[in-house]
């Protein structure tokens, strides 16, 4: 038997080890190369094989979701709890299985994630290497990108690993690696992103100014809709509308007519829940059919353009 | 050959850089414009309102930040006015995001600023662990809004710092201690710029309250979710936050220094209380005027261009259309 | 350097960059792909480090090699080898790039999209279930004593709550015109054939003008979202950097 098992802590096993030793090591290191050594033998593989196995990977990962919405589940689950029959086990097994599986999406969407930035570098990359007009362009881009993993990373690692008292919440506590943090990301990337997405504001005056004409029924109904709701969206416009209402009728007997019904913020009210709320209701609806026929084809390994091979 | 251009084809085809200019004269002159604003608020955002003001003194309250600073200018506004009200209420909270590695730094941002604006007030300050929890970014917000849903505690559960810089489970902190499962928190509050919402409303709109602080653009898809009682509130953009900010500082159904009630709430007779400390009109009021010039501009170009359309058409009759 | 120093640094940096994206409104120009260029690597290596410190490192790593209390050797999480398996599978979509083995990519991309896909069959009755309940509105008035319902500010409160509790004229078409919006665009976005028969095809019309209605009510709240922004830059430039402008200056 492994020595590690022998240890008296009941939470080690033969799946969790004591944490940075040796041992842990050892099988983290075992398991990367096992891996790899699969990846390898993956290369190797007959073409026709290749989409059977993507589409059994599929097929599994997405069993496991429409089997924890089938079989029952438990409420409220604590470590202490005990399963009373195979129903309430399997129940268990699922809850706790979805944990651990929410855990690898998390993982592997992240390393997903990294791909978009290791696409970037290379491409960026390739246009120094290969002399491209714009690479002083790729140049800036990549000692930007270097700047701030260095500063971002050093803060993150001060934080987390040399303050137990929680000293750089102060901001006169803050180093060089905090304030270049600081700078390269508030002062800079921050201001970039509002101002790169407030760009669209200028362009769509423009655009309200030069497409936004009554040529034919559909733009003139969906012009009128886009009016009423930006005249929704002034207050003093609507606030200016109820004194107006309330000086032509200054006292209503309760039970009579209801002179709160012609007030512009309650039109653009009626037509937002009456009419704008339930043809959006349709496209989302009409969105949620897809959605689900995709999900359905995607799972089952019949969409041709999707994950197959 | 090319005909002459009557002044109103000139009008149609100005050059787009006059445009973009007059917009941000005006942007600027409402920015600089310091008036009170009259408001009536809309009926989604007084319900929203209510549906926090509901939640009890020292409860908890799940809050999902989505955005990041590339819609600053109403998600910023959104969090900064629901921090606000958590702090005067003393209601804690578990912070976390299913959308953007960025958006972690950003929200960290905004509640140190407001923890500063706190202290120059004199008014207690929010810390980790003791008053909020911080979880930070989670990759996949599909299979994450489903584990929150099964098990909130397995899918939290890890060591963070306390308030002596003591690693512990954040199941330890007062902020979680009656945290069981996801519908023990006294309400979840999504704020969004993104479809995110959608994610959280199919997985977790059935087990725990749910308001939502969404921008203009993602607003009309969460107005369905909000008639389907799915959403109990929402506040909806920039006009969203000043409503916010207008009811922190008016109260619902409360009556002002004159008597009379300046937010009138149909859903409930009794008075939903206004905010008694620190700021209440803030961002949403400093930028209200300003949107006010930017939609008047719209309404003005598009109806001057539908006029420069016809007028065109009118003295070019016969000619080709261009 | 004090504080005010280093915040006025940081503010210019930031307004000299926001006018620097600016200069594209007037034409495409240098200094504008000089900014762009800064923006992009700034946010790629943003998201680098913030993969690895907000869920790498908190998800992955902490949970494969485990962590100590402390005082540095009593255990407080035990290491979880397995999750090192997670390491090549997600190096597996770096295949992508391979012209060879590009199929490999899809590995993990099928199984996130498989959780994706298993997750749609749970998720389409939560989502449209209440959203179905909530569209069915009652359509018969229960009440034909006022057509709209009445003011209601002095009432009695069982007066008041009578009305409530009753379905007015008004009401009922309200809730039929909800109804028939929301069939005649879900009907035009469905039925994408062509349709024959005078009724049909006079449904399917009013179903596109009801879907010009919504798309009205995403123009105008998305000019509000898009405006809210610009008017953030430039409360952005003319006031905070203004202030710390003349915080500097003294």
């Amino acid at each position: 038997m492994m020595p590690w098992l022998a240890q008296a802590d009941p939470r080690l096993n033969m799946w969790a080890l004591p944490p940075y030793s040796p041992q842990l090591w050892i099988a983290v290191i075992a398991t990367v190369l096992v891996g790899i050594l699969l990846v390898f033998g993956l290369t190797f593989l007959p073409t026709n094989l290749r989409r059977p196995i993507v589409t059994v990977m599929t097929f599994l990962a997405g069993s496991f979701y429409v089997g924890l919405w089938l079989w029952p589940q438990p409420v409220a689950k604590v470590e202490t709890d005990l399963p009373r029959d195979m129903v309430e086990s399997v129940g268990f097994w699922f809850q706790d299985a979805q944990q651990a599986l929410a855990n690898v999406a998390n993982i592997l969407t992240a390393f997903l994630l990294l791909l978009g930035m290791y696409s970037l570098l290379r491409i960026h990359l390739g246009r120094i290497s290969k002399k491209h007009p714009d690479r002083a362009f790729s140049v800036v881009l990549i000692i930007s990108m270097f700047l701030i993993v260095i500063f971002g990373y050093a803060d993150w690692r001060m934080r987390t690993f040399l303050d137990p008292q929680n000293l750089l919440e102060l901001k006169t506590n803050w180093t060089i690696w905090n304030h270049g943090r600081d700078i390269l990301f508030d002062g800079l990337l921050m201001q970039m992103d509002a101002a790169m997405f407030s760009l669209i504001a200028f362009f769509i005056l423009s655009a309200a100014f030069r497409a936004f004409r009554i040529r034919s029924v559909e733009a003139t109904v969906m012009m009128v809709s886009a009016l009423i709701l930006i005249i929704s969206l002034m207050p003093l416009v609507i606030y200016q509308s109820e004194m107006l209402i309330k000086a032509w009728f200054p006292n209503p007997s309760p039970g009579s007519f209801n002179p709160e019904n012609y007030k512009i913020g309650t039109i653009a009210g009626w037509v937002k829940s009456n009419l704008q709320t339930p043809s959006l209701r349709a496209v989302e609806f009409g969105v949620g059919l897809g959605a689900l026929a995709m999900g359905l084809r995607l799972w089952l390994g019949l969409e041709k353009g999707g994950v197959s091979v | 050959m090319r005909r002459k251009q009557n002044f109103w084809d000139e009008i149609q085809f100005i050059d787009r850089r006059w445009l973009y200019l007059v917009l941000g004269v005006f942007l600027v002159l409402g920015l600089n414009l310091k008036c009170a604003v009259s408001n009536v608020c809309a009926e989604e955002g007084k319900d929203f309102y209510a549906t926090v003001m509901k939640v009890p003194e020292g409860g908890t309250v799940l809050i999902q930040s989505d955005w990041t600073t590339s819609t600053r200018g109403e998600s910023q506004g959104h969090l900064e006015s629901l921090l606000r009200i958590l702090m005067t209420k003393r209601v804690k909270f578990l912070i976390y995001t299913f959308a953007d590695p960025q958006a972690p730094q950003v929200w960290r941002n905004v509640i140190r600023v407001i923890n500063e604006e706190r202290e120059s007030q004199n008014l207690p300050v929010y810390r980790p662990w003791v008053d909020y929890i911080d979880v930070g970014y989670f990759a996949n917000a599909e299979g994450s809004s489903i584990a929150v849903r099964n098990d909130i505690r397995r899918f939290f559960s890890r060591q963070v710092k306390d308030d002596k810089g003591i690693n512990r489970s954040i199941f330890e902190s007062p902020v979680m201690t009656k945290i069981n499962k996801v519908g023990d928190a006294d309400l979840f509050v999504i704020v969004t710029a993104s479809a995110t919402l959608d994610v959280a409303v199919q997985r977790l709109s059935d087990r725990v309250n749910m308001a939502a602080m969404v921008t203009g653009v993602i607003g009309p898809t969460a107005l369905t979710f909000y008639q389907s009682g799915q959403l109990k509130g929402v506040a909806i953009g920039l006009k969203g936050v000043y409503d916010t900010e207008y009811m922190m500082a008016n109260g619902l159904n409360t009556p002002g220094p004159d008597g009379k009630i300046v937010v009138e709430y149909d859903r409930s007779e009794a008075p939903v209380p206004k905010i008694t400390e620190g700021k209440t009109l803030a961002r949403g009021a400093s930028y209200i005027v300003a949107l006010h010039f930017a939609l008047g501009l719209v309404i003005f170009a598009v109806v001057v261009g539908n006029i420069a359309m016809f007028a065109s058409r009118a003295a070019n009759k016969g000619g080709k259309r261009r | 350097m004090n504080l005010v120093t280093i915040d006025f640094i940081k503010l210019t940096l930031g307004v000299l960059a926001t006018i620097g994206l600016y200069s594209v409104l007037y034409q495409e120009t240098k200094i504008y792909r000089f900014f762009e260029h800064v923006f992009l690597g700034l946010a790629a290596g943003y998201a680098l480090v913030a993969v690895w410190t907000e869920t790498l490192y908190v998800n992955w790593w902490s949970r494969m090699f485990g962590s100590f209390a402390e005082d540095g050797t009593t255990m407080a999480e035990p290491g979880r080898w397995a999750y090192a398996i997670l390491l090549p599978i997600g190096l597996m979509a770096y295949f992508v790039f391979s012209k060879k083995n590009n199929w490999m990519s899809r590995i993990p991309i099928g199984i996130i999209l498989g959780m994706w896909a298993g997750q749609q069959v749970f998720i389409w009755w939560n989502t449209y279930g209440p959203q179905i309940n909530a569209t069915m509105q009652p359509l018969v008035p229960t009440t034909w004593d006022t057509w709209f319902v009445p003011y209601m500010v002095g009432m009695e409160p069982a007066q008041a709550a009578e009305i409530r509790a009753n379905i007015h004229l008004s009401q009922a078409i309200t809730n039929f015109i909800f109804l028939l919006t929301f069939l005649s665009a879900f009907s035009y976005f469905l039925f994408s054939f062509e349709l024959k028969g005078k009724f049909m095809l006079g449904f399917n019309r009013m179903g596109r003008w009801f879907l010009m209605i919504g798309f009205g009510a995403i123009f105008g709240s998305t000019v509000m979202a898009r405006f809210a922004l610009a008017i953030d830059r430039l409360s952005f430039i003319f006031v905070e950097w203004a202030q710390a402008a003349s915080r500097f200056f003294g």
